[in-house]
């Protein structure tokens, strides 16, 4: 039995180490994602902070009215600890991306894992009693309290936040909380039909968070939490793509494959450069429209503006790229559900196959495909496509292509338009600066007599970036984007992707 | 106690995962040429075990006509084999207005160019690439301008190709060294001396490509009938390939590799095997030098050559009768008599005609006419082992279309998708193996006497080395075993008159195959096609016109 006892008290201390550390991580955690998503990192900080000390003050406060097995209660209460603690992380983000109460949640998540901590350090101080002094066990207690909390504030930023993000601190510590309790379980003497049910609960709590700590975030956390910059509120697997999207304070993000494809902040300049020019060229009212690629809907929203439109059709191969952009809030705030209005129709299918396909004439096509980064993508980009395309479109239709970056990336971009020409199409080379890409190209393109529009068909009142002055500019190149020699980009040898590859491995590097 | 029963579960489904070797049973079966009925004509009348209708694959070409249909009593003109001579011999006949009746021993059409449609996609049993033809196969051209590939001629009288049809960036990647790299040649891997070999290949290779010979004709060219009869042309003919590898100091391992890879891919053949006019004629025959070709030369489709059989076969309408093996073929007073045995049923009906193309080896030819003096070359015919592997791989957008492992014991493999647009999961590829040594008999028995699994192993095993988890990757492996795949070109195999004769073996049946011409091209079985086709056409009172040659 003393030997028992030996262990038992430097466990005990111990384990008020990890539930110093655990309950300030949490607290970190909890004010980081508040200032990540709602943005005003001192007033978040300084409410979870002051919430967190008056929550912990409250547990202090009803810890009194807990007797009779002590020791079941502590296990619970730690096991409560790391299941709230621990789970809180991902349970904001879900909550955040669906356009949950995030608030509610985040303020309830922060009283709950403050008191069920603040129960904890009397209930330990309680159960060590007998073993130690009253000064001693103060002293001990408080100063391990202390420094676990100064721990975790120095693990934190430096190691936990950079190395294993902040889903898998959050479960981590959980794990902790839960270790700490099921190890407990086997210093304390429990009545046995007692102590089979802890254990099994803990045994359960314990593979809940260590799969989750495996599972759920191992790839989306840690890996893409640093590259993206910013906390992922939305993420999935396609059989194409990897879809992502982001969430600062400031802007919404989305990435396929790890490449940005808007940011909220600076995508109105893309969409309306991509749409509006093109209209203008058109030189009549815009009634059917074609939008390959873009299943995000901004370019369509940007369409839809013009009251003449009859009919859009999207095509987007990926589904899961068109069902986020017609369901989750986020981003319906971004499109303005133009995905769901009755004059789009959205087709998931292979944009190639859907111009081999015979179809009716349209007046406007507007291209935008991710970069031409790999050979799938690719074929989007060569002159048996825009062959195609040149047919969909007639003589009397415009078509407006995406064509990567002719400062990134200048042969890339003039290949495109080489190809475009190739395949008998007048081109009107523009870009315009976009500060999330830097200065981006786009080509417009038609039959014979194509030329950079003069008027805008829009009034600029409805826009943030064109207006009259703005447009003519967009057509001169400066010396260092100007055109450079550059091969047809044909299926059998698909040039643009090597181009493409080198010329942006150097901004990369 | 729950703990421990927790703990144990969990230790021992450790133990039994990394203990216990995964055998993830593959499925799959081996379908085929149909050895025991073709070897009925061997002996004299012997009578073949019927076919098992339930052998059958629904998923190859011509199931749909492999129902015991009866025989009709007479037509025009018979063919005998519905491979791609035969069916380009009907299908010439048929832009004639004759009628032709092809009689096929399998229950599929298209010989060794056939496909099948089970699983993801389409994919070839066979041949599975057309080189983009010379301005000289006209009837192969023809073709590919009747299926919209051929899209018109350029100023030079070049044809130019729809791009979607030639083969899509990135074409081919080797294992090389434990890890792969882009195109067949590593360069990048390679010693400087193996470097200035393949180098020293190339230019050699080029000059060739370019060479007439004294009667003003290339030195080699597709058909080979029109390649030139310059006696130092043919002089190659007398030795190996090997033998000419060597004299010419091409001795890395690299180097040898990459000739052995090449002649074993279009002849079956190893370099010690076959012919040095054959070798030199595989890196000199293809003249197509245009603009859109610098990517690929290659014409591709998912069912590889199938889709020119089912091209042929629509375009002729022909009457194609699975199942039909001729097993005699007599001429007299002025009209043709062919016995032909449904291997479905096992009866036996007789098929009168006017004149007839046989479109079938040699050696089978030879058996079932018994004329005598007919010009039957010796051909060695090589065996094949063809596979359609139905992976569970994720997409992968830059998947080449050809995957070579250097020093494997088969060619690598296909991607029947790769011509997609859309990247497509679990992707089916059709893996090749040759088998190009000398003793073909051998080969041959061992790989017929093989069960499935056997074969399905060696596979495996053959790609492991750039697939470690291929056995847990594949859903179902279907296995092709083909004893007499190609005519392999050996040393001598031009003969002593070469390029000679016409298709005319008796008054009124004309012989097509590449067994003519030694070497299996679709080009050159199109060529012999049509013109056995032209060659009968008058004996059934048709003047072919200008010739499609």
């Amino acid at each position: 039995m003393t030997k028992q006892r030996r262990f038992v008290e430097p466990a005990l201390l111990g384990s008020v180490f990890v539930i110093a550390t655990s309950g300030l991580v949490y607290e970190l955690v909890s004010g980081t994602l508040a200032s990540y998503v709602l943005g005003d990192s001192v007033t978040q900080f300084s409410l979870v902070i002051g919430l967190y000390l008056f929550a912990m003050g409250l547990g202090s406060y009803l810890s009194q009215f807990l007797e009779g097995r002590l020791i079941d209660r502590f296990v619970e209460i730690e096991l409560g600890v790391a299941l709230v603690g621990g789970l809180s992380a991902p349970l904001l983000f879900r909550t955040y991306a669906v356009q949950g109460a995030f608030r509610p949640l985040l303020y309830g998540l922060v009283v709950i894992t403050g008191t069920l901590v603040g129960l904890e350090i009397p209930l330990l101080l309680r159960l060590l009693k007998f073993s130690l002094d009253m000064k001693e066990l103060v002293a001990r207690v408080l100063g391990l309290d202390y420094v676990g909390a100064l721990v975790a504030s120095l693990l934190f930023p430096t190691l936990l936040l950079p190395h294993l993000g902040i889903h898998q601190t959050s479960l981590l510590f959980g794990f902790l909380n839960a270790a700490v309790a099921f190890a407990t379980t086997f210093l304390f003497p429990i009545e046995r039909e007692r102590l089979v049910r802890l254990r099994v609960e803990c045994v359960l709590v314990l593979m809940l968070l260590g799969s989750g700590f495996f599972v759920v975030t191992r790839f989306v956390d840690r890996f893409e939490a640093q590259y993206f910059g910013a906390p992922i509120v939305y993420s999935m697997q396609s059989p194409y793509q990897r879809v992502v999207v982001t969430q600062s304070p400031r802007q919404t993000r989305l990435f396929l494959n790890g490449q940005l494809q808007f940011s909220s902040d600076d995508e109105y300049r893309y969409h309306e450069v991509l749409v509006h020019p093109a209209v203008a060229a058109l030189g009549r009212e815009p009634r059917r429209a074609l939008v390959l690629g873009g299943g995000d809907g901004l370019a369509v929203r940007e369409l839809l503006r013009y009251p003449s439109i009859e009919h859009i059709d999207l095509v987007d191969l990926d589904p899961a790229v068109t069902d986020t952009f017609r369901s989750l809030p986020l981003a319906k705030a971004l499109n303005l559900g133009s995905l769901d209005d009755p004059r789009v129709t959205v087709r998931n299918m292979d944009a190639y196959k859907f111009l081999e396909e015979p179809g009716t004439a349209v007046d406007l096509a507007l291209v935008d495909f991710p970069d031409p980064g790999n050979y799938a993508v690719g074929k989007l980009y060569t002159d048996t496509f825009y062959r195609l395309l040149r047919e969909r479109v007639g003589v009397r239709g415009v078509v407006v292509v995406q064509a990567t970056s002719p400062q990134y990336a200048r042969e890339s971009y003039w290949c495109v338009v080489t190809t475009m020409e190739a395949a008998g199409f007048v081109t009107a080379p523009f870009h315009a600066y976009v500060p999330s890409f830097g200065e981006w190209g786009f080509i417009l393109a038609g039959a014979e007599g194509t030329a950079p529009p003069t008027a805008l068909r829009i009034d600029p009142s409805q826009l943030k970036y064109l207006d009259a002055a703005v447009l003519p500019s967009l057509f001169s190149f400066p010396r260092d984007l100007g055109r450079v020699e550059a091969p047809v980009n044909r299926l059998n040898d698909q040039a643009l992707v090597a181009t493409y590859t080198r010329e942006w491995a150097v901004w990369t590097r | 106690m729950q703990r421990r029963a927790f703990l144990s579960a969990v230790a021992g489904g450790w133990v039994a995962s990394s203990v216990l070797p995964d055998r993830r049973p593959v499925h799959g079966r081996i379908m085929g040429a149909s050895h025991s009925v073709g070897h009925a004509l061997r002996g004299n009348d012997a009578r073949p075990a019927a076919l098992n209708p339930a052998d059958i694959d629904a998923a190859l070409p011509g199931r749909e006509i492999a129902a015991p249909a009866p025989f009709p009593d007479r037509t025009d003109v018979l063919i005998v084999g519905g491979g791609a001579s035969g069916l380009s011999a009907a299908w010439r006949l048929a832009a004639l207005g004759v009628e032709s009746v092809v009689c096929e021993l399998e229950p599929f059409v298209g010989g060794t160019s056939t496909y099948g449609t089970a699983g993801a996609s389409a994919h070839p049993w066979g041949a599975h690439y057309l080189a983009a033809p010379n301005p000289e196969a006209r009837a192969a051209l023809r073709l590919l301008r009747e299926m919209g590939v051929v899209t018109g001629w350029d100023a030079a009288g070049r044809p130019m190709f729809d791009g979607r049809h030639l083969c899509h960036a990135p074409e081919e990647r080797l294992f090389y060294a434990g890890e792969w790299w882009q195109g067949l040649v590593p360069v990048d891997a390679l010693t400087a001396d193996e470097r200035e070999e393949m180098r020293r290949f190339r230019s050699i290779a080029d000059e060739w490509t370019t060479r007439i010979g004294s009667d003003g004709r290339p030195a080699f060219d597709i058909p080979v009938r029109l390649s030139s009869k310059d006696p130092d042309v043919l002089a190659l003919d007398r030795r190996s390939f090997a033998e000419w590898l060597t004299a010419n100091r091409f001795t890395s391992p690299f180097v040898r590799w990459y000739v052995r890879y090449a002649v074993l891919d279009d002849y079956g053949g190893e370099p010690e095997t076959i012919s040095a006019w054959a070798g030199l004629h595989y890196f000199a025959a293809r003249k197509l030098k245009s603009q859109e070709l610098l990517g690929s030369h290659f014409l591709v489709w998912p069912e590889g050559n199938g889709r020119l059989i089912r091209e042929l076969c629509e375009r002729s309408q022909a009457n194609v009768y699975t199942n039909a093996l001729v097993t005699s073929l007599t001429e007299e007073r002025g009209s043709v008599r062919a016995t032909v045995l449904n291997a479905y049923t096992g009866e036996r009906r007789t098929i009168e005609a006017r004149a007839a193309v046989l479109a079938i080896p040699a050696f089978v030819a030879s058996k079932i006419t018994r004329i005598g003096g007919a010009p039957w070359p010796k051909r060695t015919a090589s065996p094949w082992v063809v596979a359609n592997l139905h992976t569970g791989w994720p997409a992968n957008p830059d998947l080449p279309w050809d995957s070579v492992l250097f020093d494997a014991k088969g060619l690598g493999y296909v991607h029947a998708q790769h011509q997609q647009t859309v990247v497509t999961e679990q992707p089916v590829v059709t893996y090749y193996r040759a088998y190009g040594d000398a003793d073909v008999a051998g080969a041959r028995q061992s790989l017929l006497a093989k069960p499935w699994i056997a074969l399905a192993e060696e596979i495996i095993a053959d790609l492991m080395p750039a697939h470690p988890h291929i056995r847990d990757e594949v859903e179902r492996m279907d296995i092709m075993v083909w004893g007499h795949a190609m005519p392999r070109p050996e040393p001598g195999f031009l003969g002593s008159d070469p390029f000679a004769g016409s298709p005319l073996i008796s008054e009124r049946i004309a012989w097509a195959h590449v067994d003519q011409a030694g070497i299996a091209l679709f080009e050159e079985a199109q060529d012999r096609g049509v013109r056995a086709a032209e060659a009968v056409a008058p004996l059934v009172g048709k003047d072919p016109g200008e010739t499609w040659l």
